[in-house]
């Protein structure tokens, strides 16, 4: 057996909808540069029968669910292209990763838009009453991409804290009576664990089961909100583990753009996971260098090495928010000072920070091309030192 | 917002962008007048946070990560300082502080707000950044918007007085405790702070923690603006009437924070309910 270092890539979620797909499913007419947009990127990745697209794309009458497929078949060729081993269709084929679980699930009302940073905004829904799954939701894209990957896939399915807390809550809790501290800190957890655990069990799980019975092996469930009431982690990590409990499958979770120190020690308690994907990019240096002054964005990885169950950590070395390419001798030294900290580079894998859906496609090629350039080079450093010691 | 999101994609132009933000501004003041406000608010439709227009604006601050705000799904650039004295530059212009028709509030970030996670005093804030800001206003009321103050267990409220007494000597200055139980700094002096105003969030504190002899107008955040629920005028008129039973003698009706946590239709539906709120309360106490 080859004691040869490995790491394995893997994007973490979305990818941006290209315009021929944004404009027909909203209906608008395409213009000549969107359709050679597709004909470029078409010839770029090598899309077999992408010539198809572009008939379709001349037609005035277009099926969106048609062209959705298309971007995926494009996105999942993308990042093949690009090197990573584990990959999913850039959620091309789902309207957001709130609003097309919300969409799918009973028990939930509108509530019109809001900001998440910038010029960022997400659909907030409200929980009305009882919740419950209307049909498997990424049942038919899990299929899909089965017969046109081919590289491993994985994935990602929005997770049932995150649901919760991106919701407004008019069902567990009071409509009056809350004004001058009426309503408790205590009230405000007990109703968040019941409507989390609710869709745990009523939304979450009959999706991982599922997709399981369709052949799924590996199952990023996304928990962004995570992190955003810090006297609710204990809610989370029990929402984890009652959506996965008992189920066959290689569970990860993904988390991102929060202060990591609160989820210790309460994700001690969550040994179904065995990765996480945590996005650390973005609070780094771009400087080179393997020491902890280059690496400061990184500091915190030494708490996931000590949690008692050995999970993988899914490493984010691409910062998804700036257009800045990272050169490949920066994802280098990211990874070397990781597997310094854990001493055992089985337990890294390599990813970017989040869903690159706010970058363009040539960005986010850029970007994923680097990272798995800067993973061999990576690869290589630790191998050339192993045969040294060794040799 | 459609038209940030084209311009973020090169969909369309700044000009474009500009003139729907006017458009906008237009229908936001329409809101306000017709829900009987007594000082108009422009949304800060253009800021990307509470802070990042005054530290673009400023030589020695930068924006940093990106960083969740609170126990909210919304994130901003958190401030952090290159240099001990950060200076403003210049004011902020009309685009970020737009003409109203009529007696306005401008709300800015409190020196404590600006200055946390920068590792600077307030006090720093106060002077560089915010005091040559506040100069250059023509508002009847500026507020600070202050939400980790309250959060903060070891705050030092001396500290921030001395940062507040920098500000003296201009417009009149509202501090706006903003999502947050307000109890623990009442009890600390927080009604003795050298403001004209100050600002309590009512879902997190009590009516019975306003200290009594409370004499300054008391911006009462009578709206959830992190809940989807509408409120009702009638309790929140009877919950005024508990305060002026504590002696406070001069009430404002606010949100418990910028409503931009909730959406425009429901924020719109929520400053009804406010003036109807007001409505009620002018009545019950007639």
């Amino acid at each position: 057996m080859s004691d040869e270092v490995k790491f394995l890539t893997h994007e973490v979620g979305s990818l941006a909808k290209p315009s021929w797909l944004v404009k027909t499913s909203a209906g608008k007419p395409l213009e000549e540069s969107d359709i050679e947009h597709a004909r470029q990127w078409g010839e770029k990745l090598d899309v077999e029968g992408h010539e198809a697209l572009i008939e379709l794309l001349q037609q005035d009458e277009r099926d969106a669910d048609e062209i959705a497929r298309w971007s995926s078949r494009y996105c999942v060729r993308l990042q093949e292209s690009a090197g990573v081993d584990v990959l999913w269709d850039g959620e091309q084929q789902r309207s957001e990763m709130y609003a097309w679980a919300i969409a799918h699930s009973n028990g939930f009302e509108p509530r019109g838009t809001v900001r998440s940073f910038d010029n960022k905004y997400y659909s907030k829904s409200a929980a009305t009453g009882p919740v419950s799954l209307r049909e498997p939701y990424h049942d038919d894209e899990f299929s899909f991409l089965k017969s046109v990957a081919q590289h491993e896939l994985k994935i990602p399915i929005t997770g049932a804290y995150t649901l919760a807390v991106w919701s407004y809550d008019e069902h567990h809790l009071p409509k009056e009576g809350r004004l001058g501290g009426g309503l408790s800190r205590k009230d405000e957890i007990d109703a968040r664990r019941e409507l989390t655990l609710d869709i745990a069990r009523n939304i979450i799980r009959p999706n991982l089961e599922s997709l399981i019975g369709l052949g799924a092996t590996w199952i990023q469930i996304d928990e962004p909100g995570a992190s955003t009431e810090e006297d609710e982690l204990d809610i989370f990590v029990e929402s984890f583990n009652v959506s996965v409990e008992g189920l066959d499958c290689f569970f990860s979770t993904h988390l991102c753009f929060s202060d990591y120190d609160l989820f210790f020690p309460a994700i001690e308690g969550m040994s179904g996971c065995r990765q996480y994907c945590v996005g650390f990019a973005n609070y780094d240096t771009r400087e080179l260098g393997t020491g902890g002054a280059e690496r400061p964005g990184y500091e915190v990885i030494s708490k996931w090495r000590d949690l008692p169950y050995d999970p993988i950590l899914g490493l984010g070395v691409l910062d998804i928010h700036t257009d800045f390419v990272e050169p490949p001798e920066l994802v280098r030294d990211r990874i070397l000072y990781a597997a310094e900290v854990f001493g055992d580079p089985a337990r890294i894998h390599v990813c970017p920070d989040c869903g690159l859906r706010t970058r363009s496609w040539d960005v986010a090629y850029e970007k994923l091309r680097n990272m798995v350039e800067g993973t061999r080079l990576a690869e290589e450093s630790l191998n050339r030192a192993h045969a040294g010691a060794t040799g | 917002m459609q038209a940030t999101r084209d311009l973020d994609r090169g969909r369309t132009t700044q000009e474009a962008v500009d003139q729907q933000v006017d458009r906008d501004l237009a229908e936001l003041v329409d809101v306000q007048q017709q829900a009987g406000l007594d000082l108009l608010a422009d949304g800060m439709l253009r800021w990307q946070d509470v802070f990042r227009p005054l530290v673009e604006a400023s030589e020695g601050l930068e924006t940093g990560a990106l960083t969740r705000f609170l126990d909210t799904n919304t994130f901003y650039r958190a401030p952090s300082a290159t240099t001990a004295e950060p200076r403003l530059r210049e004011p902020l212009g009309e685009r970020h502080v737009a003409p109203l028709p009529g007696p306005r509030l401008v709300t800015l970030p409190s020196p404590y707000a600006l200055a946390h996670g920068t590792g600077l005093p307030a006090k720093a804030m106060a002077e560089g950044v915010l005091k040559p800001q506040l100069e250059a206003f023509d508002a009847e009321l500026v507020v600070l918007e202050e939400p980790f103050l309250a959060r903060d267990e070891k705050a030092d409220l001396s500290a921030f007085e001395e940062a507040l007494q920098k500000l003296a000597g201009g417009p009149k200055l509202a501090l706006w405790l903003t999502f947050g139980n307000a109890q623990r700094l009442l009890e600390q002096g927080l009604a003795d702070l050298p403001v004209h105003a100050i600002g309590i969030d009512f879902y997190a504190t009590r009516a019975t923690d306003v200290p009594p002899g409370f004499d300054k107008m008391l911006l009462a955040g009578i709206l959830d603006a992190r809940s989807s629920v509408l409120e009702e005028p009638r309790e929140i008129a009877a919950f005024v009437e508990r305060l002026r039973g504590r002696g406070v003698d001069e009430i404002a009706l606010v949100p418990n924070g910028d409503l931009q946590y909730v959406s425009e239709q429901v924020a719109r539906e929520k400053l009804v309910r406010l003036g109807k709120a007001r409505t009620a309360t002018v009545e019950a106490a007639a």
